[in-house]
């Protein structure tokens, strides 16, 4: 992660493990093929997180099924009631899709300014979605804003969870089921996704705020939904926030002084980016400029 | 099973594993070793190549999906005794230091050059938001592409 540091030389063993990388062209026959290889086998979506395993010390699964060139599973559908977003839609494709939907301003702002351009190019909603180890994961906070449905779908058939739930079960998910798409309900509101990188850009977040409200004529909140990432090991909505903002007009300084307040619920994780206590004490900034945004929209 | 890539132009054969990164099997197998694997994390870019036209940092492009691609290094940037237009800016604004950073420098922005001919300075800032350099302060690099840009 040090630029100008020595190369890195990953010992071959450790990073060639995989023997097979099954590259699949339709649903059917990436579920097959997950099947027939049981827990030795996983999904290979845009491989950012999997191909960095031997920098982590995990070894890769025997065998991939790369999922990224299924047409079925890469499409982003604008309805009149929801948006559907293929699993193996791209950051970068996500945020261009939602350039002129207002509010999905919160899901445009995650997908397009993570990372960099070229991984934006590369990683998944759906493996954005599926990577228990990843705490600073920026769609994550940003679809619990939005109140988003998982579908998860295997031989014997689909499901349909809220994103809630998916994040309780993703790291025990059975093998040879995947994310087939994520459903995101359409509603007038103000959206909006405030980050910290330690740099403007291209590192991960220290604490993430991801805003979603609706406001009546006049400017007082009638609904919330306030997500926090990175802060504790998986994201989650700030309800004691949500409810505290409800009824009230909305300002970014008000706002801001209600998180100082209500912040302390956090439990900051240690990180060799932050420590705990950093991501939890930037909350109420993240607060205020995540609010002053939604309202400039 | 042998991998078939075309890298530069030149159809080539692989056997390598099939997560083998790109970068490793460009570097050891053929011996193009203007990529540079130093994070191998998709931080640092100087492992950028283009995969079929799109900067794409190689450390994280298992061998198997590199498998029927158009794989261009820096290496193969440039027509035999001529440096491309970046590449000639470049050394026109005396940008490289360590030079440690520059072939990713130069595969991104040989992108940007055809992907965005009316980029900002802050246009070629984002986009050099995954290409690290420790040396220059980025600077030279932003006026040399400016340069690059306005020379047609
Ligand atoms: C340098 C760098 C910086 C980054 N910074 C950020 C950042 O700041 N914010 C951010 O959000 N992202 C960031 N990312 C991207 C991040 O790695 C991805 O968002 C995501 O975690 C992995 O997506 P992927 O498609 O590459 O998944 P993969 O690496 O292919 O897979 C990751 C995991 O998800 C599983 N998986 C993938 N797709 C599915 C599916 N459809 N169903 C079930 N399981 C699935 C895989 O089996 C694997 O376990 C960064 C990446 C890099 C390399
Ligand atoms: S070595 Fe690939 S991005 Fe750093
Ligand atoms: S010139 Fe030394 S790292 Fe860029």
């Amino acid at each position: 992660m040090i630029p100008g540091s020595p190369m890195q030389r990953v010992p071959a063993a450790a990073h060639n493990a995989a023997s097979s990388i099954h590259v699949a062209h339709s649903l059917a026959n990436a579920l097959d093929a997950l099947s027939e290889w049981g827990s030795a086998g996983a999904v290979f979506a845009g491989g950012t997180w999997i191909m960095r395993s031997p920098i982590r010390h995990e070894p890769l699964r025997e065998h991939y099924v790369a999922i990224g060139r299924i047409a079925e599973l890469g499409a982003v559908r604008i309805g009149t009631d929801v948006v559907e977003i293929g699993p193996v839609v791209t950051h970068a494709a996500l945020a261009a899709a939602l350039a002129d939907l207002p509010e999905f301003n919160v899901l445009a702002a995650a997908a397009g300014r993570s990372a960099n351009p070229a991984i934006r190019a590369m990683a998944t909603i759906g493996g954005n979605l599926a990577t228990p180890g990843f705490a600073a994961a920026d769609c994550v906070p940003a679809l619990l804003c939005l109140d988003a449905e998982i579908e998860v779908a295997g031989r014997e058939g689909r499901e349909r969870m809220k994103l809630e739930h998916f994040l309780q079960i993703r790291s025990t998910l059975a093998p040879g089921r995947l994310v087939t798409q994520i459903v995101v309900p359409r509603s007038e509101r103000k959206t909006a996704h405030a980050r910290l990188p330690l740099r403007k850009a291209g590192d991960y977040p220290v604490a993430i705020v991801s805003f979603s409200v609706s406001v009546d004529a006049a400017g007082r909140v009638q609904a919330a939904r306030i997500a926090v990432g990175s802060v504790e090991p998986v994201a989650r909505r700030w309800e004691r926030l949500e409810a505290a903002l409800i009824g009230r007009q909305l300002d970014a300084e008000g706002a801001a002084r209600t998180a100082t307040e209500l912040a302390e619920e956090f439990v900051g994780r240690d990180g060799v980016d932050a420590p705990a206590w950093y991501r939890v004490s930037v909350l109420p900034s993240l607060v205020r400029r995540a609010a002053a945004a939604a309202l400039g929209a | 099973m042998a991998l078939s890539l075309t890298v530069n132009g030149d159809r080539v054969a692989s056997t390598a594993d099939p997560a083998a990164p790109l970068v490793d099997i460009l570097r050891e197998e053929l011996h193009l070793t203007g990529a540079k694997p130093v994070c191998r994390e998709g931080f640092c870019g100087a492992c950028m190549v283009l995969i079929d036209g799109k900067p794409t940092p190689s450390c994280l492009t298992p061998a198997a999906l590199a498998d029927g691609c158009e794989i261009q290094t820096v290496e193969g940037l440039a027509t035999p005794g001529q440096l491309n237009r970046i590449q000639a800016a470049l050394d026109a604004s005396d940008a490289v230091q360590c030079g440690m950073c520059f072939p990713g420098m130069v595969v991104s922005l040989t992108h940007l050059l055809t992907a965005s001919p009316d980029a900002t300075r802050e246009d070629i800032r984002a986009a050099l938001t995954g290409n690290i350099c420790r040396c220059t302060g980025y600077e030279r690099i932003i006026d040399a592409t400016l340069l690059a840009l306005a020379t047609k």
